[in-house]
């Protein structure tokens, strides 16, 4: 029995996500809801995060290869079985990082290159940057709307037992509980340091 | 996945590296599956950054924050954030308390020096800033003010201008009710002054009429005549005296005792030419004192200074027969 000729398969790198893959994933992403994107957004960032914790070199090239994977397996499969898509994207994710590795050829010689590469960071940042960032800072916490403004710098100011009891009287005077506010702030913070992050970059 | 899977130490200990392999592998798959654990990493980060930046971190966790946490440039971002925040927060005390303590007007008031706080840190820099910050915000409340202050004037001279028009048109209109009075009122008056010309015309005419015409009795205009029965041998006849302005005679004409006619007619005759001058209708008797009459009027203008006669016809169904005949004289 002779097997059919297969065309040739297009080599992984030579693969691009196109709108119609990018659509494609965007529905599969949102198991049939419409998050406008923000399951995507949030999934990248959750990637990225995951990268960074293995102290790869490049986690935001590393988050989207893998999404661009569970894409283009997408386009080739038309479906993808799961438990959920977060849980594939998670298992692409490991192969991701096990390639990432193998390139590297060193598990923990990524760690200390990143290290090498890193200069005496509590010596060198606060010296060119502080400035900047607190001009930053103070655009930023102003353009947040008051009761945000008013969570992000209760929740986050004060030490030790001063914190705990100014969230408790946060918490009390918003009327939620401590872990609700502790998740209200923190969201309220991813927005500001990104807020502050662009700020920065665009003065550079 | 339930929060009793994890704790706080244990995801400080997976953001430090701690975490054995396979412990490490079940969070790091949690933190892409599972949103409550995903945001509890975050809260948990947030916090290990801070306590960094805070100076609260020692030992092992302060050791192993330094060569694992601050490889990566994102989470080196992550601290120059929280360094710069919480430096940003000291030097504003107002910022804390704003976020903790409930709304009041006191803390409103404290709202007025938000970043006051920050003078003291970068006293000379930020002062000018803050002077630019406070300028530019009485420039926006002073521009605001103007903005407003603007449309409302706008609003009243649109308003005055809508009034203006509204009272030009009644102006105009009042204008045109007086023309339009004045005009009847002209027309009025000229009415009047004709009607007083005429009435003076009349007046005039009538003393020239009252100073040329006689004085005439009322009753001159009829003459009456009445004629008894005519008797046999009489030689005087009843005359009447016909004047200019007499225009009719009514004539009175008592019947014979024999005369039982439901009705009469009369007849004017010129007994010169044998002539019928006039013929009344069916006339019918008068009793008075008992006696009958009959009465009829006709006019004058026919009438010549010379002898006439009245000839009374009885009627009774289709007959008739002449009852008598009563001459009388006209003289003018």
């Amino acid at each position: 029995m002779s097997e059919l000729p297969l065309p040739a398969p297009q080599h992984k790198k030579d693969w691009v996500l196109t709108p119609r893959a990018l659509d494609q994933l965007l529905s599969w992403l949102d198991e049939g809801s419409d998050s406008h994107g923000q399951r995507y957004l949030e999934m990248q960032r959750r990637l990225v995060s995951y990268f960074d914790r293995k102290n790869c070199a490049t986690p935001d090239e590393l988050a989207d290869e893998t999404l661009n994977r569970v894409a283009r397996r997408l386009e080739e499969e038309g479906t993808i079985e799961s438990d959920t898509p977060a849980r594939y994207c998670y298992i692409v994710a490991r192969f991701v990082f096990m390639e990432h590795l193998r390139e590297t050829h060193k598990g923990d010689a990524a760690l200390n290159e990143m290290q090498k590469k890193s200069p005496d960071y509590s010596a060198a940042a606060e010296v060119d940057s502080k400035e900047k960032f607190l001009d930053c800072l103070e655009q930023c916490t102003g353009k947040l709307e008051p009761t945000n403004r008013r969570i992000i710098t209760g929740y986050y100011v004060g030490k030790e037992r001063v914190k705990i009891e100014n969230r408790r009287a946060l918490a009390e005077s918003l009327g939620i509980t401590m872990n609700a506010l502790s998740i209200r702030a923190c969201r309220i913070r991813e927005k500001l340091e990104a807020c502050v992050r662009q700020c920065a970059d665009s003065d550079k | 996945m339930g929060e009793g899977s994890y704790n706080k130490h244990g995801l400080t200990q997976y953001l430090l590296g701690m975490l054995p392999e396979p412990e490490a592998e079940r969070f790091d798959e949690l933190s892409l599956t599972d949103d409550e654990f995903a945001e509890a990493l975050k809260v948990a980060e947030n916090d290990l950054v801070d306590a960094y930046a805070q100076g609260e971190l020692a030992g092992e966790a302060m050791e192993q924050f330094k060569a694992h946490y601050l490889a990566s440039p994102l989470r080196r971002e992550k601290v120059k954030f929280s360094q710069a925040f919480q430096a940003f927060a000291e030097q504003n005390p107002g910022l804390a308390s704003e976020g903790i303590e409930a709304e009041s007007p006191q803390k409103a008031r404290k709202r007025g020096g938000w970043f006051s706080g920050l003078g003291a840190f970068f006293a000379p820099r930020h002062a000018f800033q803050w002077g630019l910050t406070v300028a530019a915000l009485a420039l926006l409340v002073a521009g605001s003010w103007l903005a407003f202050e603007n449309m409302r004037l706008r609003q009243q001279m649109t308003q005055a201008q809508v009034n203006r028009d509204t009272l030009l048109q009644r102006e105009q209109q009042l204008q045109k009710e007086i023309e339009t009075q004045r005009s009847a009122s002209s027309q009025t008056e000229q009415e009047l002054a004709r009607v007083r010309d005429e009435r003076e015309r009349l007046d005039q005419e009538l003393k020239q009429a009252r100073g040329e015409a006689k004085p005439t009795p009322v009753a001159g205009s009829i003459v009456a005549l009445i004629l008894a029965p005519p008797l046999r041998g009489a030689s005087q006849l009843p005359t009447i005296t016909v004047k200019p302005d007499t225009s009719q005679v009514a004539a009175s004409l008592q019947l014979e005792t024999a005369a039982d006619y439901p009705a009469y007619r009369v007849a004017l005759i010129d007994p010169a030419r044998k002539q019928t001058l006039w013929r009344s209708g069916t006339l019918k008797p008068r009793v008075r004192g008992g006696r009958k009459s009959i009465e009829a009027s006709f006019r004058t203008d026919f009438l010549k200074p010379q002898n006439y006669i009245l000839e009374v016809t009885g009627i009774s169904g289709s007959a008739s027969e002449v009852v008598g005949d009563y001459p009388f004289r006209v003289v003018k």
